[in-house]
């Protein structure tokens, strides 16, 4: 696993070091102060060596999700170089539609499920920090 | 199958399986049993009174947590959450009384055999509408389905989950109307018509974030579903009880952003359990600017505008919006001055609205129409429980 500092990604703390994955890292995004990625989840539960705050950019679509879009537009540039109007040119650019809705539901996903409050509330909400003044 | 109301020759009861005895996760069904004993012989046949409301939803680019079905559910009460442990990749979601399935689940060829026959997902072809028949007939019984799964991140069918009948069952996806079996199943339904300009601004918003992505990539991929998209999904909208048109906005002059929309609201007449909302007199033509003296409104203002039509040979009424909202006082403005909402109370529309703010579209047509299409659907499902009440209380009469 790449240590965070030999990638060259910038941190907000002090020198640590976390094993993250490697793709993630490499993830060619910058990085910025602003939020957590659920990397910092990772680490956490991974437990082993000390954590580190990485910070991502605001939209951060899950990398997996990320490298298919990339990969279903290269295909699909490719089928339609020969056949413009084939079968295979509109079913390969189908592909890359249905991975980018997927792509921003992941966001979407990532976005809903980052506040620790919410995802408490939803699982309790007769818990005292969940009361809510509606009237 | 037919409600109990029908079956009183003692002959010929069909018994149809309580779905109660099914449920285990709460659901709050509640049954209406009636036993009728036969003349002669002692038969006690037990019929369910309730059957499902089935809702169809047309609307291109992946199902799932889309702000119109979250509207929806939000009407009804309660927030739709992917089925409890099952599979996370699941696209279906259930609430206390709605239960939203997308119908891309139904593929028959997964994404590899899709690209081996060079067919889309929008192509008939990919699609098992015997199957789609089949189960959405089976719920509107009252009977639980095993559903195949779509998994849209890896491209492949999934083992099944289980459906159990909900009160309202909402069908979302590319052909809810295409097949006509399914298209008689449907108490209501709805199609998202949205222009090109308009699928091109969004998909650009949300398409270039993600790398690898380029404006001619975005362009494209709409170019590439065109064919498709207008020979099998399109003229799904003349069956559609109601259409909601989103079209680029006229009171910017060349305006590409996509951020003012003009929005058209299309309900069809005649509708059973369906009263088409109207502005001022019912029947007239009207074109109205709430921003005068009483309502200041910033640029670029919001202009309305309501009238009979005709839609693909039939009748309609339309009402249109065209800018944006900016402040509370101007959408409860707007909802004081619009009739037939089937609102519980004054401001009901406005509380919807404002409770899903952070929702797109929260500020113009698309959210204020999705959440009038969303009590009329609410009012609807009333109207039927009413009717089977009062059609079981005839019949333990009788």
């Amino acid at each position: 696993m790449a240590t965070a500092a030999a990638v060259g990604v910038s941190l907000s703390a002090p020198i640590r070091t976390v094993p993250v994955a490697k793709a993630e890292l490499l993830g060619r995004k910058p990085v910025r102060i602003g939020q957590m990625l659920p990397l910092q989840r990772m680490a956490a539960a991974a437990g082993r060596g000390r954590v580190v705050v990485v910070k991502g950019t605001q939209s951060s679509t899950p990398p997996d999700i990320s490298e298919k879009v990339e990969e279903s537009i290269k295909k699909a540039e490719e089928a339609c170089a020969g056949d413009a109007v084939s079968g295979e040119c509109a079913a390969a650019w189908d592909e890359v539609e249905e991975l980018s809705a997927a792509a921003s539901h992941a966001r979407e996903a990532l976005k809903a499920n980052s506040d620790p409050l919410e995802n408490y509330c939803k699982d309790n909400p007769e818990a005292d920090e969940c009361r809510t003044y509606d009237n | 199958m037919a409600s109990c109301t029908i079956h009183t020759a003692p002959y010929s009861c069909s018994i149809s399986r309580p779905a109660a005895k099914a449920f285990s996760l709460g659901f709050h069904q509640r049954h209406q049993q009636l036993i009728f004993f036969g003349s002669g012989r002692r038969s006690a046949v037990v019929c369910s009174a309730e059957k499902t409301v089935v809702i169809g939803l047309a609307a291109d680019s992946g199902c799932g947590k889309s702000t119109f079905m979250r509207r929806l559910t939000s009407v009804f009460g309660g927030a739709a959450e992917p089925p409890r442990g099952g599979n996370p990749d699941s696209n279906t979601l259930i609430s206390d009384t709605t239960t939203v399935i997308c119908l891309d689940d139904y593929h028959s060829l997964d994404r590899t055999g899709r690209k081996e026959k060079g067919v889309t997902a929008l192509d008939p072809r990919a699609n098992d509408f015997d199957l789609m028949y089949e189960q959405v007939k089976a719920i509107k019984d009252g009977v639980a389905v095993e559903k195949p799964i779509y998994n849209h991140v890896t491209g492949l069918l999934d083992p099944p989950e289980l459906i159990k009948p909900p009160k309202i069952l909402v069908i979302e996806g590319l052909h809810p109307m295409y097949d006509s079996r399914v298209r008689d199943l449907l108490d209501f339904s709805i199609y998202l018509d949205i222009s090109n300009e308009v699928k091109f601004a969004w998909k650009i918003q949300r398409d270039m974030a993600e790398r690898g992505h380029s404006l001619e990539s975005i362009k494209a991929s709409i170019e590439a579903r065109k064919p498709d998209f207008d020979a099998y999904i399109d003229p799904q909208k003349q069956y559609a009880d109601a259409v909601i048109e989103v079209l680029p906005t006229q009171l910017i002059p060349d305006d590409d952003e996509g951020k003012v929309l003009r929005v058209r609201l299309i309900m069809k007449e005649g509708v059973k359990r369906f009263a088409p909302i109207y502005l001022f007199d019912e029947g007239s033509t009207i074109s109205w600017i709430p921003c005068g003296r009483k309502l200041t409104c910033s640029y670029p203002g919001i202009k309305f505008f309501y009238g009979p039509e005709t839609y693909f040979s039939n009748e309609v009424s339309v009402v249109e919006m065209d800018g944006k909202f900016d402040r509370l006082d101007e959408l409860i403005y707007v909802e004081s001055h619009l009739s037939n909402l089937s609102t519980k109370f004054y401001g009901e529309v406005t509380q919807q609205m404002l409770k899903h703010s952070d929702f797109p579209g929260s500020n113009n047509g698309t959210g204020l129409f999705q959440t009038i299409v969303g009590l009329k659907i609410r009012d609807l499902y009333e109207q039927i429980v009413a009717e089977r009440a009062a059609a079981s209380a005839a019949a333990a009469k009788v």
